[in-house]
């Protein structure tokens, strides 16, 4: 039975007094991090992209063969048949996304189309709430991620076995018992002291740790405070180290989700044993004069990702990284007269890396098959989706155990 | 069941209608009694706040020879600061409070809007309108320039309907998710037709204003909620405000529990709910009978209600410049509000901020951090600081307990567990070598160890919960 992370820091350092437990647990931690770190170099990465928004689909992964789509539903925003870059004969990337066809052309992009779930639920808030969960009930209440970190990270005593390039947390990394630190800017990721009394640092700091260190007798919201604050400290004490030897070896687009996956790179390169790294890039709730701001976020992903990929290959760390993409949901087939698209139900998304299986999962979209609300039906569940990267890149043996269910695998990713 | 009114109780007010209290404003809180401490927020439209009014239109106006003012209300840091500034000076805390609460609720981003009149404009409407009945609100919002570009009613036009603003009036704003069905949201938004904007053509965005657009309206037949008829806004709006179902008015349900998770704690219960919808019902959609009703309840000073809720960003900068009578200019404050997750009339989207724990992870901790050692640790004579020395006026300080003790008074923190109060005192004695030295009352004493603590406090987490 692995010891929960507040288990861990109480017996694990075998005091029972706050005020000795400082220094010991600042000793326990630094030994607990090498061990770590000198196993993780053959650890696997896993970096989820979150378009923020719900993503049109549809002009991102265009059927562009359809008539139904260039001559009725997608008269004025769609992309035109000639500018589409064909993947398959039938479906072509928007013409932005040239980044992405480059990682198509070379192997290493799955498409997977039609996913979401039974009785699509067309808010953002729930229908976000039920990807982050993994559970359409919602009766879940950590994310799906954090249930496996509670199962396969928790008692391994790294601070930053997972994060999120995020000034929040996202649900999708809520666990029990593990932290997960989320940050985006590494300068700034420390407890600030007085800059007038230098010698009075470690005092701040190490006060700062006890008074986050104070057992209760009954679980209450000032424990879940410590729990965070706790690893702040102990978390940002790892990270010092990471910036020192991490030089890009692309150009990353100026835009947030490109900076965001340039400090992902640095956190992989660092060796830090980080196996989940969570990113959020949003604007996709395009309701109105949707075309140009919308191609500018795809280009922005396209370009962010394909530079990730080259920076990785530069520093021979590509194989271990797979990135997913996911969004709340798709849009509304037919564009509204605002020249925008209104809240859909299934969506296209993408698996990345040297160890995705290049190839288009699921039918293409069925335009001539829209539910009574005019939105596409569902065809590939996002359970499946989860439950293929769990399995095939995290190795859980048994996906129930995440995802309460099985489901059937995707086959869009095997270990190279 | 009856209200013990002591100190901790007058504090757990103070915090939670407004942004806490000093220690002389506790005092005069738990002189006066329940009944009229209660009044003493609610009823704020009697409360003197000229002084206020007056110091955000000099700052507001540019002094000659400068051609802007202090805050640039046509600037986002420029309508922070001035939202701010109103929390920090104002003497009505419940007005500025419930405004905070709208400015999340009927939220609308600058990003998009981007135009900061326009959101001062919001802003201003929820302010007046914040304890007054929920009907004119939502009215006033549903005709709100900013809130209308955010959500797009402008292109909601007949024959070519936007859902956006339809599907939100009844998700965020009145209903809650899923109380309607899809056709609900295609006929409402239909109902919401040519409710848009207009200006001037040559006049800046800043110049719009609410207009009705007749050629643009859909009349025909629509269904709302089981009402049929060719419904106009107004109608629908009634229609969505007077909806009930097996357990009664369904929007006073909803108003109840924004209200207690707001006031009180997260995962109302429904007893408390209900009573709370009462007042709505009886009263006529009058969110001051439901907070007069609530603040008085025994359920909201009990144990478990204090010390339930996370401060937000918001409430993490405003309250401890209250409390420990800061001067600021409130330019530290406002960079200081991205990083902590909150950039104050910029959320990621129409939902808003989800509060509570959501505020709290390790970056946003730092962030936290970041910002109060800025503020104890200013020496100079500019920007947002203390006066260590005034905080301290008239109080005993011989050993670390007394230090600890007049500070955590100070803060709020009297009732502060046992062990935090350990480390505290700890702190204050220790050397620089880290090791047990024993708290002198010297002026270098006081200078160091008094804002290294009040950093601590205000990092503790006793401090992040209210």
């Amino acid at each position: 039975m692995p010891l929960n992370r507040r288990e861990f820091l109480f017996r694990g350092v075998g005091v029972a007094t706050v005020s000795a437990m400082i220094p010991k647990f600042a000793v326990a931690g630094a030994r607990f991090f090498e061990e770590y770190v000198s196993s993780a170099n053959s650890g696997r990465v896993l970096v989820v992209v979150e378009l923020a928004g719900g993503n049109d689909g549809l002009n991102t992964v265009v059927p562009y063969t359809d008539a139904l789509y260039s001559g009725t539903y997608r008269k004025t925003i769609g992309v035109p048949a000639s500018a589409a870059l064909d993947l398959d004969g039938t479906l072509g990337l928007n013409p932005v996304m040239t980044g992405m066809k480059s990682l198509w052309d070379g192997g290493r992009l799955a498409v997977i189309e039609g996913v979401s779930y039974p009785s699509p639920n067309l808010s953002h808030f729930t229908s976000r709430d039920i990807w982050h969960t993994a559970d359409p009930k919602l009766a879940e209440r950590r994310g799906w991620l954090g249930r496996y970190a509670d199962k396969a990270l928790v008692g391994t005593g790294n601070p930053l076995s997972g994060c999120a390039i995020s000034s929040s947390l996202p649900r999708t990394l809520l666990a029990d018992n593990v932290v997960f630190p989320a940050f985006s800017n590494l300068a700034a990721y420390s407890y600030a002291t007085d800059g007038s009394n230098p010698g009075d640092a470690s005092n701040q700091v190490a006060a700062f740790v006890a008074q986050n260190s104070i057992e209760h007798e009954i679980a209450n919201r000032s424990e879940t405070i410590e729990d965070v604050s706790r690893d702040a400290a102990s978390s940002s004490a790892t990270l010092k180290q990471v910036a020192v030897g991490y030089t890009a070896r692309a150009t990353y687009p100026n835009n947030s989700l490109g900076q965001a996956l340039k400090l992902c790179a640095e956190i992989i390169v660092g060796n830090l044993g980080t196996s989940i790294l969570y990113v959020t890039y949003g604007g996709f709730d395009n309701h109105s004069a949707q075309k140009a701001p919308h191609d500018a976020l795809l280009l922005g992903v396209s370009g962010a990702i394909k530079a990730f990929f080259d920076d990785l290959d530069g520093q021979g760390k590509s194989s271990s990284v797979l990135l997913m993409t996911w969004s709340e949901f798709g849009r509304r087939v037919q564009e509204n007269g605002s020249l925008g698209t209104d809240h859909g139900t299934a969506g296209v998304h993408f698996v990345v890396g040297p160890s995705a299986v290049k190839g288009i999962y699921g039918p293409p979209p069925q335009l001539s098959k829209l539910d009574n609300n005019g939105n596409l039906p569902w065809q590939t569940d996002f359970r499946s989706y989860y439950g293929t990267i769990l399995t095939d890149w995290l190795g859980v043996p048994d996906v129930a155990s995440v995802l309460g269910a099985g489901y059937p695998n995707l086959g869009c990713v095997a270990l190279r | 069941m009856s209200v013990r009114w002591d100190r901790a109780a007058a504090a757990h007010l103070a915090r939670r209608a407004g942004f806490g209290g000093t220690p002389a404003e506790i005092d005069a809180l738990l002189a006066m009694g329940l009944e009229a401490a209660v009044s003493s927020f609610v009823a704020y439209d009697t409360i003197e706040n000229s002084a206020l009014e007056a110091d955000l239109i000099r700052l507001t106006t540019p002094a000659p020879p400068a051609t802007t003012a202090t805050y640039d209300l046509n600037t986002t840091s420029g309508i922070q600061k001035w939202f701010l500034h109103r929390m920090v000076f104002t003497r009505r805390p419940l007005e500025e409070k419930m405004t905070l609460l709208w400015n999340n609720h009927f939220t609308s981003g600058i990003a998009k809007v981007n135009d900061a009149t326009l959101i001062l404009k919001q802003n201003k409407t929820e302010r007046s309108l914040a304890i007054d009945r929920f009907d004119d609100l939502v009215l006033a919002i549903t005709k709100d320039p900013a809130m209308i570009l955010w959500l797009d009613n402008r292109t909601n036009v007949k024959g070519r309907p936007n859902e956006n603003y339809a599907r939100e009036l009844m998700e965020l704003f009145t209903l809650g998710v899923d109380r309607y069905t899809q056709k609900d949201v295609s006929d409402l938004a239909r109902a919401l037709t040519g409710w848009t904007i207009a200006k001037p053509d040559a006049a800046p965005v800043s110049e719009y204003a609410f207009s009705f657009n007749a050629a643009a309206h859909d009349a025909g037949v629509k269904t709302i909620l089981g009402q049929t008829g060719n419904w106009n806004a107004d109608e629908a709006i009634g229609i969505l405000l007077n909806a009930t179902d097996a357990r009664g008015s369904i929007s006073g349900r909803f108003l109840a529990g924004k209200l207690w998770t707001w006031f009180v704690y997260h995962d109302p219960p429904d007893w408390a709910i209900a009573e709370i919808a009462s007042v709505y019902v009886s009263s006529g959609h009058s969110v001051r009978a439901m907070l007069d009703h609530l603040f008085r309840m025994p359920e909201f000073y009990e144990p478990h209600s204090r010390q339930a809720l996370v401060r937000s960003p918001v409430e993490y900068i405003v309250a401890p410049l209250r409390q420990l009578e800061a001067k600021t200019d409130l330019s530290t404050p406002v960079a200081s509000l991205n990083p902590m997750g909150q950039s104050l009339f910029n959320p990621l989207d129409a939902k808003g901020w989800e509060g509570d724990l959501d505020w709290v992870n390790t970056g946003t901790v730092f962030a936290r951090a970041t910002y109060t050692n800025s503020l104890v640790t200013n020496r100079g004579a500019t920007g947002t600081r203390i006066d260590v020395a005034a905080l301290l006026a008239g109080k005993s300080l011989s050993t670390a307990r007394d230090v600890v003790s007049a500070l955590a008074d100070r803060l709020g923190l009297a009732d502060a567990l046992p062990a935090s109060q350990a480390v505290w005192e700890k702190y204050v004695d220790s050397k620089a070598d880290g090791s047990r030295g024993y708290w002198t009352n010297t002026p270098a004493a006081v200078d160091q160890k008094v804002r290294g603590l009040l950093h601590l406090m205000l990092t503790s987490p006793d401090y992040h919960l209210c």
